[in-house]
């Protein structure tokens, strides 16, 4: 048989392959953690390989009786799994090497492919599968220390993962029963509509579903718990990776299958948007643990990526917009682009922000009582470990969207698409929410820089430093040379928009 | 045959009772088939539209459906039994150091 055609989909079946081999060859050698890391880190870099050679492809292949599908988006969304997905690992060189360490590499390169699949699934049923696979694999790594935080977070993310879940199955029921198809395409076909009430009500369960994952208040719940309790590596994977899982499910359901019923959509994600970055950012002022802290500002962060949804519920059709950059383009595109841009931006800083996390609550001794996590463990990081603290720096201000990072180009795309399309209250709200949100970044800087040091220098290991310094680079570089980014998030966003 | 209404009336009913226990229940066991409702009632609806309809994909969605709840039933009752092995209950009322 050939199998050249299947070209685009060789990044998922070299993960899944390699995710056996781990597990396989972990159980069969002694203290072959260390190797694991590498040969899982080299994996990720061959899959990404892969996916960037289809990078900006512009005519979707479509694979498995039209139910998966390699297009600029779903190459986006993999490109962003697999660097988050790459920089966990190299960091986590450093802190799992011993027994059991093969499971925990195996259970990441799952949890990655089940990320990409969803990335690229246009059929409900394969959509379902990647989510699960994802998930399953994810709540297995948040408990995997097996401390009682960590349990205690696992077994949340675990309850709300699975009620999540629930929610999304019996939306997608709902509208199977309406339309007759799982495909996409076929129920952006059907004439939703005409199907009054139950269409509404699959409507409701399904961005229920997305909610909980996306982390929108008030789905929230589960996130500050699961961030603080989770290990911090893992707590990068959820919050960088699975997070984005769900926008990327949600944009191909909301955005192709259901788009019929925009009107109905937008003005929910609307209030959802207002609602979720104001509470967030709210919340965030009032912690004293700095993986709560970053937790709701993930939680605000979702909130600015779901403007994407409403400008493009706004702005559906309309006609297009001399951007920014002199191109006439339509709002929506812009809008979706912003997103994407923001998409990829956080899940940079986010990646980086808790692995500095991981960095500090290493120095902290095993034998304290204390929160390992507690913002006064960061009083004078600069001269205890300069490298982190200077990353941990960038990284809040990008978070905070300050030129020129990848977090403002996310920012100022977004917003302007906002404001483009009619907007400008939500577009306001989300800049007073931006200033706002320095108040809490200010302060863990205040805290770095500041105060007198903690404890002595200590040497940072390599893996983290290593992760660090390339999420910095990412972070910068997207900052400074923005053009080829936006002009790929536009691209990977005209998936989306009729032609 | 029995009627489409019927069995979305079903469904409808047990997806409420696997909600109303979620919010009541504080046994991690009986959550745990509270979820289990959830996800069942889904099923019975992919069933009885691809019965009405009909069309085969429904009972394919569905079968996938049961086999991901069982693997996502074998995940939680491991984090169950770990969390029973360190806190010696698994009432959920006193796993909740992490608030606010």
């Amino acid at each position: 048989m050939d199998f050249s055609h299947y070209a685009p989909l060789w990044g998922e079946a070299l993960l899944t392959a390699l995710a056996v081999l781990v597990v396989l060859l972990g159980s069969l050698m002694k203290d072959s953690g260390k190797l694991m890391g590498y040969l899982s880190a080299a994996g990720i870099v061959a899959a990404l390989a892969i996916v960037a050679n289809t990078l900006t492809i512009s005519k979707p292949a479509i694979f498995f009786f039209d139910t998966v599908s390699v297009d600029a988006l779903s190459q986006f969304f993999k490109a962003v799994f697999l660097i988050v997905s790459l920089l966990v690992v190299i960091a986590s060189l450093s802190k799992y090497t011993g027994k059991g360490a093969d499971v925990y590499y195996a259970l990441l390169l799952f949890a990655t492919v089940g990320m990409m699949v969803v990335a690229s699934s246009v059929d409900l049923v394969t959509l379902f599968v990647g989510f699960e696979l994802a998930s399953l694999s994810t709540y297995a790594l948040a408990a995997f220390d097996k401390s009682k935080k960590n349990l205690e977070a696992a077994m949340k993310y675990f309850i709300f993962g699975s009620v999540s879940s629930a929610f999304m199955l019996f939306g997608f029921s709902l509208l199977y029963g309406m339309t007759g198809s799982t495909k996409l395409a076929d129920i952006a076909a059907a004439s939703l509509g005409n199907f009054g009430p139950a269409t509404l009500v699959a409507l409701l369960f399904v961005i229920a579903g997305f909610a909980f994952k996306m982390a929108l208040v008030p789905f929230h719940m589960w996130a500050p718990d699961t961030y603080e309790g989770a290990p911090a590596l893992v707590s990068a994977m959820l919050a960088a990776g699975s997070k984005k899982m769900g926008f990327a499910a949600a944009f191909r359901v909301l955005l192709i299958g259901l788009i019929a019923l925009r009107m109905e959509w937008y003005l929910a994600f609307a209030i959802l948007a207002a609602v979720t970055m104001t509470l967030g950012n709210l919340a965030a002022c009032w912690q004293d643990n700095v993986r709560r802290i970053l937790a709701y500002s993930s939680i605000a962060q979702a909130g600015y990526i779901a403007i994407g949804f409403v400008v493009v519920g706004a702005a559906y059709g309309a006609a297009p917009v001399t951007a920014f950059n002199g191109l006439a383009v339509p709002a929506a595109q812009l809008g979706i682009a912003g997103a994407l841009l923001l998409i990829l931006g956080h899940a940079l800083m986010k990646t980086g922000a808790f692995i500095g996390t991981a960095q500090v609550a290493s120095m902290v001794s095993a034998s304290s009582e204390k929160d390992p996590d507690d913002i006064s463990n960061y009083a004078g990081l600069a001269q205890r470990a300069p490298i982190t603290a200077f990353c941990m720096l960038i990284f809040m201000f990008a978070l905070a969207g300050i030129p020129p990072t990848a977090g403002y180009i996310g920012k100022f795309v977004l917003f302007s698409s906002a404001i483009y399309s009619g907007l400008l209250w939500l577009a306001v709200i989300a800049i007073l929410n931006s200033a706002l949100s320095l108040v809490y970044y200010l302060r863990i800087i205040s805290y770095m820089y500041l105060k007198e040091p903690a404890g002595p220098k200590v040497s940072e290991p390599k893996g983290y430093v290593v992760a660090l310094v390339l999420t910095l680079i990412a972070v910068v570089w997207i900052g400074v040379f923005p053009q080829s980014f936006v002009d790929w998030a536009l691209q990977a966003a005209a998936v989306l928009l009729p032609q | 045959m029995i009627p489409l209404e019927l069995n979305i009336l079903l469904a409808s009913t047990m997806f409420t009772i696997g909600l109303y226990g979620l919010a009541t229940q504080k046994n991690g066991v009986k959550l745990m088939m509270c979820i289990e409702l959830m996800l069942n009632s889904a099923n019975i609806n992919l069933v009885a539209f691809s019965a009405y309809l009909p069309n085969v994909n429904g009972q394919v969605f569905a079968l996938f459906s049961i086999a991901l709840a069982a693997a996502e039933a074998g995940v939680g009752f491991a984090i169950l039994i770990a969390l029973y092995r360190l806190y010696g209950t698994i009432d959920l009322d006193n796993i909740n150091a992490m608030r606010w």
